[in-house]
């Protein structure tokens, strides 16, 4: 296989934008109508996904671990949407006809073949982390919706009974999927470590003209039942460290640090924990209450609210001057959620002030999206 | 100008266009223009090279494929220019417009109840900033009506009321910031409630226009198979 050749022969095809992945999908689905079905009304989302794992896919590709390990998590990803082995050969074909196309007079039966032996390599890797992944995991959860609490305008508290129990670690998400908006995906974390019961908390912003959050909010009734995939991320504590823990969470990026809160609440001797909650006005709050009670029954706790905006009592100024402001954090283990720019822009000057990267964990929502 | 203009066919960026394109000025000095707009228009602009440079590709391809084509054929009198992959080629094509324009529809769906979600949450933060001030309001009027009670009380306390005019007068001030104080209450009551109804009137209407525009159950699962046009 010349992987030289195949790079330069992708590079030549990405550099047509988005008609690779609107050809792409177009002659997969007059080839293969039924797949149509596994993909939202609306392709742009996903179009930007499929050639950004392309894009990931050939550029690892000298760093066959690092590739091994993306491609296997794509695979049992993919279950979620009821993709099946025989949808793979759909797949490559059009993707092959898709990269004939825009490569032109390039385009001859050596680099076709070593496409083919490509995407086949590929495919082989995703269909048996998929198989694998069956013998423990269904392909998605049904998780009916037992509560819902508004805990502020725009945030909601969502209370799901998933089948069969779901296995997770606290600070770890999952996709949820709304019967009102099929086929858009989109990333929650759970707000709680693992009950007896089997419940888990998603905390819910409703972003203007987003899908996914509006039906998560507004349309889900007590009753209805979503759909969720596997747990995914590497968001989770180093219990083993002994250090102290700074926690910041920006609006609803508390969910998974309230999850691991609650994970630390069951340890013998938990380490102390200095949370800092910041919104932009003091209803964004929302989730204070609970917080201050976790904290009054729990001394190793602290809970710094922080408002970046309007009047407020307690301390304002942006989050991260809030905990830059509040002494030295080298020697603790710091976990971040919330907002990109808040997440990068706290994990950037923590860095700066000393703090090893190793023990800065973050959490980003930014790829999770309305 | 128009913000959505780049993907209607009919409604192409012509060069005409950019010859006349004006822009409003700012407010302040009148030195410059708005940001906005002109940002707008050049991500327009930059949609129509895009699409131009996509499209001028691949009519090179097709201009080299049907070259090809004909050199091949030249001989032969049963010359094919459309066989059976260009037909597959334009099926594709066409399929890509409509789903262009279904991602379009969606993509203005949303922004249109991203609109409506944006433009509660304005009115809500002025029903709330309203309320609050209207509340600061009464707390103030009561609270001074309250100090200069109190006043009122020092001024006559140690010498207790000697005539029965002054005792009368205590007793009718008494009354007075009673009832003062139940008008307030209820009128605060009222004004509460007021409130309360304007925001449940606007969630209905919302819910109300939700409803109307995407029925949550009824949404097309295969729009882009049929081919959108306006």
């Amino acid at each position: 296989m010349d992987i030289a050749r195949l790079k330069s022969s992708f590079a030549r095809v990405v550099m047509h934008g988005d008609e690779v992945p609107l050809h792409f999908y177009s002659d997969l689905f007059l080839k293969h109508p039924q797949t149509r079905d596994m993909f939202p009304v609306s392709m742009q989302a996903q179009r930007t996904h499929l050639v950004a794992a392309l894009v990931s896919i050939v550029s690892s590709v000298d760093d066959p671990d690092a590739l091994t390990a993306f491609v296997r998590d794509l695979g049992r990803d993919h279950r979620k949407f009821g993709t099946l082995a025989e949808h793979y050969d759909a797949v490559g074909e059009s993707l092959l006809a898709t990269f004939a196309y825009f490569c032109g007079d390039a385009w001859d039966a050596g680099l076709e073949a070593d496409w083919r032996a490509a995407y086949q390599l590929i495919a082989s890797v995703m269909i048996a982390a998929a198989r694998e992944d069956e013998k423990h995991n269904p392909a998605y959860w049904t998780a009916t919706v037992v509560g819902r609490e508004r805990k502020a305008f725009d945030i909601s508290v969502l209370t799901v009974q998933p089948e069969p129990r779901l296995e997770y670690l606290p600070g770890q998400s999952v996709a949820i999927e709304s019967p009102a908006r099929p086929k858009l995906w989109r990333y929650y974390s759970m707000a709680n470590a693992p009950r007896a019961d089997g419940t888990v908390d998603f905390h819910i912003r409703l972003i203007d003209g987003g899908a996914v959050s509006m039906a998560l909010t507004t349309h889900a009734a007590e009753g209805t039942e979503l759909r969720i995939g596997p747990p995914v991320g590497t968001l989770q504590l180093d219990c083993a460290s002994g250090r102290e823990i700074l926690m910041v969470a920006g609006s609803t990026g508390l969910a998974p640090l309230k999850a691991m809160i609650e994970q630390l609440a069951g340890l013998p001797m938990p380490p102390a924990v200095q949370l800092f909650f910041g919104a932009r006005a003091p209803d964004g709050l929302y989730d204070l209450p609970s917080l201050e009670k976790i904290a009054a029954e729990h001394r190793w706790l602290t809970v710094a609210p922080v408002v970046s905006a309007e009047r407020h009592g307690g301390p304002t100024g942006s989050l991260t001057d809030a905990v830059m402001r509040s002494g030295s954090w080298s020697g603790h283990d710091a976990y971040l959620a919330g907002p990109t720019e808040m997440v990068q822009d706290c994990a950037a000057r923590l860095a700066a002030s000393g703090l090893p990267a190793a023990q800065i964990h973050v959490e980003d929502f930014g790829w999770s999206e309305p | 100008m128009t913000t959505d203009a780049w993907y209607d066919e009919q409604q192409r960026l012509t060069p005409d266009q950019l010859q006349t394109v004006s822009f409003p000025l700012t407010r302040w000095a009148r030195h410059g223009y708005e940001e906005e707009p002109v940002r707008e228009f050049l991500a327009q602009v930059q949609a129509e090279m895009v699409r131009l440079i996509n499209e001028r590709a691949s009519l090179w391809q097709e201009v080299q494929r049907l070259r090809r084509r004909i050199l091949g054929t030249s001989n032969g009198n049963d010359a094919v220019l459309f066989a059976k992959d260009d037909a597959h080629i334009h099926a594709v094509r066409i399929l890509s417009s409509a789903q262009r324009t279904a991602d379009r529809y969606v993509a203005d769906a949303q922004a249109y109840s991203g609109r409506l979600t944006e433009e509660a949450r304005v009115r809500r933060d002025e029903i709330m900033s309203q309320a609050q001030q209207h509340a600061d309001m009464l707390l103030e009027e009561a609270r001074s009506r309250a100090r200069a009670a109190a006043v009122a009380a020092i001024d006559t306390d140690g010498l207790p009321p000697q005539t029965e005019q002054e005792r009368r007068a205590v007793q009718a001030e008494l009354a007075y910031l009673r009832t003062f104080s139940e008008v307030y209450r209820q009128h605060l009551k009222i004004y509460t409630e007021d409130v309360l109804r304007t925001i449940e009137d606007w969630e209905s209407k919302e819910r109300a226009a939700t409803r109307e525009i995407a029925p949550p159950h009824e949404v097309p699962a295969r729009g882009p198979t049929s081919p959108g046009s306006r």
